[in-house]
């Protein structure tokens, strides 16, 4: 092996070591000290086991979840001391403004306050609006994020229900199928975000070669999907199915199997056709493995890294929120504004998963809890 | 199972085998299914076919999904265009990097998931319920809010540009997903099998060692997959942390690649070469240990 490699690799093998000792020691005393205080052997094993979880949560979760709401009060470039700023940040961000259009071919440049720039112009009739913010670049990424992930993790959920319904029809091979259909979920994100980015290269890409008869017919330009302000959202979300539906499908595709015939047979019984037995059996049963999917999506929908990183969008698109909130920091050495950046991501996820799970209780039924209240 | 005989009568209800109804749909059904094949395969197909092709076979006005001649030293000369620009990122020590941080993440993401979820679902102890919750509830927290601090923090322990940040606080269960599946997998174990030897005067590492770690071996895999995968794949962490070229993983490798050619004339072919080299060994892995793998990840599905 190459002696630079080695060099690179012993300390980190060393310390690894050290770790997992000192983790298995504090583990040891921790699991002592509690019987000597009279616990019950039971009760101080299962905390024991736990204990590695808890210090991990402690030192890499509560603390730099606490240090990063103090940064974001502060003004830090990683040179001098973080100062504090107090709100200046949030003000900032929140630096939002609406300015009306007189007509269609003013320049938003005209209409917009000094140290603003514009996320989005509308145009409604021979006037409209102007949107623009002191922080441009993040309300562009909430602009390009949110769109996506409302759209993306609906239509992706359907798409995935329609294939666990058809993989549920007593289907010949159904091993393959579902090798098949989970493959995209495998693939590494660099590696599918490069693979679209060629797929929907304005040049010689496989969709625009596709497409280009097509075009031709009309007569039109083919289309520059990611540097297009109309078509960079679609593509995103064309990407984001490909890599999800299948593996989607999959899981809901347990949860089908996992239906006892007996109720549907009961609402065969009762006269129920196809649709009210999917309305009425297979939906309610279906819907904690839906609201699972669908929370664990809006999550992941929030945050695309890879994506961002490896395709370029023209200035006017935007990037997504994470990515950006990376550049914020690293790039530009913002560090307190991308904190503040991040908890208004954080509080972002909070609203829209509590969003989801106050909607649960209207639609997420669980046999369990129905059982015990009857 | 008492349904045996009521499946058979719920089926009856359909169409028969030999009607026409049943051959249309039968028909509707494969259909659709090869066609959402198709649209997962494509873009694979298209992956490696560029992949072994060279510059002039990239850019014409035809789909030739099958390059000719085919240019399989692609793969070679991708690497030697990366030494010219970073002496030392060799074929063997890019995936040495990748699998040295792969391998020690995985085991500790493994053997740290066990421990606790075996603590969180065979023991009582008072605020175990909550204690669980708050854990599945940290991953609404986005990775990048602990990040910044986590950088100083890393930055201050001098521990930047080594594998460290990524790979010994594994060691502390960062994944609760994975802690949530395996404890979902230990609570479909009946509990009398552990009672026994309990009775018989096992401590709880003998518990754990002989008769849980052979029981719940095949979520293990599953999370095996996962954890593989995550961390072959992981992108964000080694970004951060990771700045000498020679200690990059595939996945930086690829991004110093795309970041050292022209924006306006990617060279497609290495690039979508870097790409299969990124997957092969995702795929294979998933492949060969694709039941146990898919039964796995569904244990979370169903339960809910």
């Amino acid at each position: 092996m190459d002696p630079g490699a080695l060099q690179t690799y012993l300390p980190t093998i060393v310390r690894y070591a050290l770790v997992a000792i000192g983790l298995g020691v504090i583990m040891f005393v921790a699991y002592r000290l509690q019987i000597r205080f009279g616990a019950r052997r039971e009760a101080a094993a299962g905390r024991t086991l736990v204990l590695p979880w808890v210090i991990g949560f402690l030192v890499f979760t509560v603390f730099p979840v606490g240090a990063s709401l103090y940064l974001s009060f502060t003004e830090y470039n990683l040179v001098r001391a973080p100062t504090w700023v107090g709100l200046d940040n949030y003000a900032d961000l929140f630096s939002l403004n609406v300015s009306p259009l007189q007509s269609v071919d003013q320049r938003s440049a005209d209409v917009i306050p000094p140290g603003f720039k514009e996320v989005q112009r509308v145009n409604i009739g021979n006037g409209g609006m102007v949107f623009s913010a002191k922080e441009a670049d993040f309300w562009r990424a909430m602009r390009l994020t949110l769109p996506y992930a409302f759209l993306s993790v609906p239509v992706g959920m359907f798409a995935a229900l329609g294939v666990a319904m058809l993989l549920n029809q007593k289907v010949k091979f159904l091993g393959f199928w579902r090798v098949l259909y989970y493959m995209p979920a495998i693939l590494p994100a660099v590696a599918s975000a490069l693979l679209w980015r060629w797929i929907f290269s304005p040049d010689s890409g496989l969709l625009n070669t596709i497409l280009a008869p097509l075009y031709r017919l009309f007569g039109w330009e083919t289309p520059r999907w990611f540097t297009d302000p109309n078509l960079a959202l679609p593509a995103f979300i064309i990407l984001s199915l490909w890599g999800a539906f299948g593996a989607n499908s999959v899981v809901l595709l347990a949860g089908l199997k996992g239906i006892p015939k007996e109720l549907y047979e009961a609402a065969e019984i009762d006269g129920a056709g196809e649709w009210a037995k999917f309305r009425n059996v297979t939906i309610p049963m279906l819907s904690p493995a839906l609201f699972y999917n669908l929370v664990i999506s809006v999550i992941a929908a929030l945050q695309v890294f890879e994506v961002a990183a490896f395709i370029p969008t023209s200035a006017t698109i935007g990037t997504f929120v994470n990515w950006q909130i990376y550049l914020e920091a690293f790039s530009l050495r913002n560090m307190g504004l991308a904190s503040a950046e991040g908890w208004i991501l954080l509080v972002v996820i909070l609203m829209l998963t509590g969003l989801v799970f106050r909607s649960s209780s209207a639609w997420v039924f669980y046999q369990g809890a129905r059982e015990e209240a009857a | 199972m008492a349904s045996t005989v009521s499946t058979e009568q719920w089926s009856s209800n359909q169409p028969l085998p030999t009607s026409r109804g049943w051959h249309i749909r039968q028909f509707m059904i494969y259909g659709l299914l090869i066609l959402g094949g198709l649209i997962v395969i494509i873009p694979f197909i298209w992956m490696i076919s560029t992949s072994l092709k060279s510059q002039d076979q990239l850019f014409t006005n035809t789909i030739d999904l099958i390059p000719n001649p085919a240019m399989p030293q692609n793969y070679v000369d991708l690497w030697a265009r990366l030494g010219t620009i970073a002496p030392g990122m060799t074929f063997l020590r890019i995936v040495g990097n990748t699998l040295f941080m792969t391998l020690l993440a995985m085991f500790g993401e493994i053997f740290s998931a066990s421990l606790v979820a075996y603590g969180f679902s065979r023991f009582n102890w008072r605020g175990r319920d909550t204690v669980f919750a708050i854990m599945l509830a940290t991953v609404m927290i986005p990775s990048i809010i602990t990040r910044i601090p986590g950088f100083l923090i890393w930055k201050q322990l001098g521990l930047l540009n080594t594998y460290d940040p990524l790979t010994w606080p594994s060691l502390f269960a960062w994944g609760p997903i994975y802690v949530f599946l395996m404890r979902q997998f230990f609570l479909t174990i009946p509990r009398e099998i552990e009672e026994a030897a309990i009775i018989d005067g096992a401590s709880v590492v003998q518990v754990y060692w002989h008769i849980m770690l052979p029981l719940i071996r095949p979520i293990m895999l599953a999370i095996a997959v996962l954890s593989f995968q995550g961390n072959w794949n992981n992108f964000q962490g080694p970004l951060l942390y990771l700045t000498t070229p020679q200690m990059f993983p595939l996945a930086l490798a690829v991004q110093f690649f795309q970041n050292s050619v022209s924006k306006t004339a990617p060279l497609w072919q290495y690039m979508m070469a870097m790409s299969v080299m990124m997957s092969v060994p995702v795929l294979v892995i998933y492949f060969l240990a694709q039941k146990q793998f898919l039964d796995g990840i569904n244990i979370g599905g169903v339960k809910g």
